[in-house]
């Protein structure tokens, strides 16, 4: 069930993408297009290549076959800070930062911008006190990151993708250690993001419900093969989930037009 | 690709041999190794009655039957014992590097040696196992309080043992230089020389090493318990506290009989558990048999090699750093097979209260206070010409002895070496993100030593540059040796720090045999090794200067690349950075800045993983004011170290490299002790 190609201009275009590791096919040859200015949220279950792809596209890893172009050109065509300016990433884990400041943090942002040995100019600041502003950190950014609660370490980690002024986002996972309050928190400020300013996002995500909520475009993966792309509420059937994770689940249609995926039990 | 990771089952181990083969396939090479000796000793045959019944009147029957017999004995007895002791300890503390020489037990046992032989000869008489027992277990009692609120993390028990180690090892060679005729064979004793000249070393093993392994073996149920969490153990009604100080208590006896009775001998203790477990032995008891099974073989083995390799020269060359010579490789190969617990990252998190409203400030405050020591190094000194020798004098410049021309070049020196090596730990700090790492730690520094000792002893005539290239590549080769291992072990910091201690014995074992040697080039190679900067004359210590100086302009070339390091690979190649070559030159930056700095201060100062801690304690936080002030930081450092070195034991001078460290190894510990958090 493809869904019909997204009205919106295209991002990346994967032509037979593929991706093997001694011997073993994380990734099976894929053909995509995913879109611009649209949230696109990656399913699957453990091991069904969804953080595989996302690195592909953030170029962690170079695609062991096929081809991946952004805006059209191949992605080793494009300089390290020329495509840093376009596309920011989030790893699944962010990292221990050590003694840093938050607007610090987010000021490493801005370092596709000035490269290693231009000056941290004026439009540098700005955009980090805009960055600030938009995720609403302001409160965080002369703390130590790593005296920050995990959902206001993750705002500013978003902060800094913020200042990156990219075009797109890639995001591993970014809720998967935050309470439900955090996760819809983070996730209501990246749609918002991309409403705001066009920011095309492709966000891997584990919770279907999350997924169904905030995404505009699901794409779900089943042991390295797209098994499923489509809108919320043509991923979220029983038939479909059933297909992706492997388990019989149920949908419960609420009053207010929301759906919930649950397993059967 | 993580989700990739967590579906893919645990890759399995190569091979696995079972403890047993392990045990053989050693045993054989020992065999064929002790019979190659054999040949070369009685070409004539009849072996077994020249060692048990030797005809007096025959030369060699008489060397066979009391060193090659009694030394194979030794070998066996005290291989044995290390690899029950290192077995004992990795279980007790629940630290897959536990061992020995890894706590500072060996060096501790050492140190309380040399300094009985020379303060308290009569302490002797009691027997030399009391002296080493006391002095191993102080060592190892300093380093468990050390690391006691850690809750005992692994990586931080190691620091705190390596460091207290290393501490041990340099007083131990603050001794050797003082009373050199007192300490001419301790010398060999400390690199663990197996050559001996009768029975009485097996006979005074044996019975002591019987006694501690049964007392092992009684132990056995409880240990057995306490590979679990303190909580359950409890709750099985075990006395968890009575157990592990009993077990501690018979795995410090065993080193320490084998120090007394051999000196210091490497790497077993670490090695022989390790491929036991690796082997494949699992349960408590067969692993501890198979770790003290492997551990004669691997002694055995390895000293029989010895022979056959050096042989009429046998009895010159210490088999305790031949065996860190096969036993560093081996524990590179192990590092990345190794099991750790979980990565107890957090438990080394530097914590800072509030950060420096004004670095410039304190950077200042910083300068000021080196450019008063400068002064009052090169100024002020004990008068070596003038007719109150001995007394303080003050000579000025313009001063008709000049002596301030003796000694500012000197103080010049010492402040170049600080400040390269304090630069040298903060990058590879960052480069790592390791907080503990350093050129010390990490045998950087000694890589730079160990290509100057080839250098020396490969090229009649040294120059100044020949020493710095031969020194630098010797540092960038051991550096990359360690990223090679950190690549295989994914950054994991104990594994790095762990193949830094690898790379480190690695090339103070070849030192070490080289010194052996007795070749006269060896003592200046000594000398030099402490680091002292006694003979530096107005041009070499210019250059470093300049050298440290030009190091210092081109750090703001790459601070934003210290800068993004620390937020680890995925981020920093996201963010547009050059991965690749933005780290080979901030390790060559780091390679070239040790090198430097050995060539004037020796390897042994502490100051590269002091300085960069104590400019964070100051809050100096970012990038270049961390970078600048722990230059200044370090410099600070080896200036007063110089000072106090020439001034304390005057006229003795000791060496800058080996008062920083008497200042530098304290400090760090403390450091260590103040900063881990639990968990």
């Amino acid at each position: 069930m493809i869904a019909p190609p997204s009205p919106a201009p295209a991002l990346f275009d994967l032509l037979d993408a593929q991706m093997r590791i001694d011997g073993r096919t994380l990734l099976h040859p894929l053909s995509l297009t995913l879109p611009e200015g649209r949230v696109v949220g990656l399913i699957g279950h453990n091991g069904s290549g969804k953080s595989t792809l996302l690195k592909l596209l953030a170029r962690q890893h170079a695609a062991t076959g096929g081809e991946i172009r952004f805006e059209g050109r191949p992605l080793s065509e494009w300089g390290t800070r020329a495509f840093a300016r376009h596309v920011a990433y989030l790893p699944q884990s962010s990292p221990a930062t050590g003694s840093m400041t938050g607007r610090e943090l987010v000021a490493l942002g801005r370092y596709p911008w000035h490269g290693a040995l231009g000056r941290f100019t004026t439009v540098d600041r700005q955009k980090v006190e805009e960055a600030i502003t938009l995720t609403d950190t302001g409160a965080f950014a002369d703390r130590l990151v790593d005296t920050l609660s995990g959902g206001e370490r993750q705002r500013v980690w978003i902060a800094m993708l913020v200042a990156q002024d990219a075009g797109c986002l890639l995001l591993d996972e970014p809720i998967s250690a935050l309470d439900i309050a955090h996760q819809i928190e983070t996730l209501s400020l990246i749609r918002r993001l991309c409403r705001e300013r066009g920011t095309g996002v492709i966000v891997v995500l584990h919770d279907v419900n999350m997924a169904a909520r905030f995404c505009d475009d699901i794409i779900a993966l089943h042991g390295g093969r797209l098994i499923a792309r489509g809108a919320p509420q043509e991923i979220v059937t029983p038939d479909t989930l059933a297909r992706i994770y492997g388990i019989p689940m149920d949908v419960i249609r609420g009053d207010g037009g929301g759906y919930v995926a649950v397993p059967r039990i | 690709m993580a989700d990739a990771a967590r579906a893919q089952p645990r890759t399995p181990a190569p091979f696995r041999v079972g403890p047993a083969l392990l045990v053989l396939g050693l045993g054989v090479l020992g065999l064929a190794g002790t019979v190659a000796n054999l040949a070369m000793l009685l070409p004539a045959g009849g072996w077994w009655a020249a060692m048990v019944r030797p005809d007096a009147s025959v030369p060699v029957q008489l060397l066979a039957a009391y060193s090659f017999a009694p030394r194979l004995v030794v070998s066996l007895l005290a291989g044995a014992a290390l690899g029950l002791a290192g077995a004992i300890l990795q279980q007790v503390l629940r630290n897959p590097i536990a061992s020995p020489t890894t706590l500072g037990i060996e060096s501790g046992a050492n140190l309380a040696l040399s300094s009985a032989l020379i303060w308290m000869p009569g302490l002797l008489d009691f027997g030399r196992e009391w002296v080493t027992l006391t002095g191993g277990l102080l060592a190892i009692a300093v380093v468990l309080l050390l690391s006691r609120r850690s809750g005992f993390a692994p990586l931080v028990v190691i620091l705190a043992g390596m460091v207290a180690g290393l501490y041990c090892a340099s007083l131990a060679a603050l001794l050797a230089l003082f009373e050199s005729h007192y300490l001419a064979g301790l010398f060999l004793w400390g690199a663990g020389s197996l050559s001996l000249q009768g029975w009485e070393e097996p006979l005074f093993l044996a019975p002591r090493l019987a006694i501690a392994a049964l007392a092992a073996a009684l132990l056995l149920r409880p240990l057995a318990l306490l590979g679990m969490e303190d909580a359950q153990t409890r709750s099985l009604g075990l006395s968890v506290g009575m157990v592990r100080l009993a077990a501690l208590l018979v795995a410090v006896a065993l080193t320490a009989f084998v120090v007394a009775s051999v000196g210091c001998i490497g790497f077993i203790g670490l090695a022989a558990p390790a491929l036991a477990r690796i082997a494949g032995a699992r349960r408590i008891g067969a692993w501890l048999l198979a770790s003290a099974a492997t551990g004669a073989a691997l002694l055995w083995a390895t000293d029989q090699m010895v022979q056959v390799a050096a042989g009429v020269y046998a009895q010159m060359i210490p088999t305790g750093a031949v065996t860190a010579l096969f036993g560093a490789p081996l524990l590179l190969w192990i590092i990345p097979r190794l099991r750790l617990p979980p990565a107890a990252a957090g438990s080394l998190a530097v914590r800072l209260g509030q950060s420096a409203g004004r670095p410039g400030r304190r950077l200042l405050l910083l300068g000021a206070l080196l450019l008063l020591a400068l002064t009052v190094s090169s100024l002020l000194g004990p008068d070596p010409l003038g007719s109150n020798l001995g007394g303080w004098s003050l000579a000025l410049p313009g001063d008709p002895s000049a002596v301030w021309t003796l000694r500012l070049p000197r103080a010049v020196a010492a402040l170049a070496g600080g400040t390269l090596l304090a630069v040298a730990g903060c990058v590879l700090q960052r480069l790592t993100r390791n907080p503990m790492a350093s050129p010390e730690v990490m045998g950087v520094s000694a890589g730079a030593a160990g290509g100057l000792t080839v250098a020396i002893f490969l090229i009649a005539e040294t120059s100044r540059l020949e020493q710095t290239l031969a020194a630098s590549l010797g540092a960038f080769l051991a550096l990359i040796v360690l990223l090679l291992v950190a690549r295989v072990s994914k950054a994991n910091p104990e594994r790095i720090i762990l193949a830094g201690i690898a790379v480190g014995a690695l090339l103070d074992a070849l030192v070490s045999v080289l010194m052996a040697s007795g070749d006269p080039r060896a003592i200046l190679l000594f000398n030099w090794m402490t680091g002292s900067t006694y003979g530096l004359d107005t041009s070499a210590a210019g250059a470093s200067l300049l050298a440290a100086l030009a190091l210092l302009a081109l750090l703001p070339l790459v601070r934003r690349w210290l800068g993004l390091l620390p937020l680890g690979e995925d981020t920093a190649r996201a963010l547009g950075m050059p991965l690749g070559a933005g780290r080979l030159l901030l390790l060559m930056l780091a390679a070239v800045a040790t090198a430097l700095a050995t060539l004037l201060v020796g390897p042994l100062s502490f100051v590269g993983l002091v300085a960069p801690h104590a400019a964070r304690l100051l809050g100096l936080r970012r990038p270049l004011s961390e970078l600048y002030g722990a230059a200044l930081i370090g410099a600070l450092i080896l200036v007063t170290a110089d000072f106090l070195g020439r001034t304390v034991a005057f006229p003795w001078q000791m060496p800058a490299g080996l008062v920083a460290s008497m200042i530098g190894a304290p400090a760090f510990l403390w450091l260590l002790s103040r900063k881990q958090v639990l968990a």
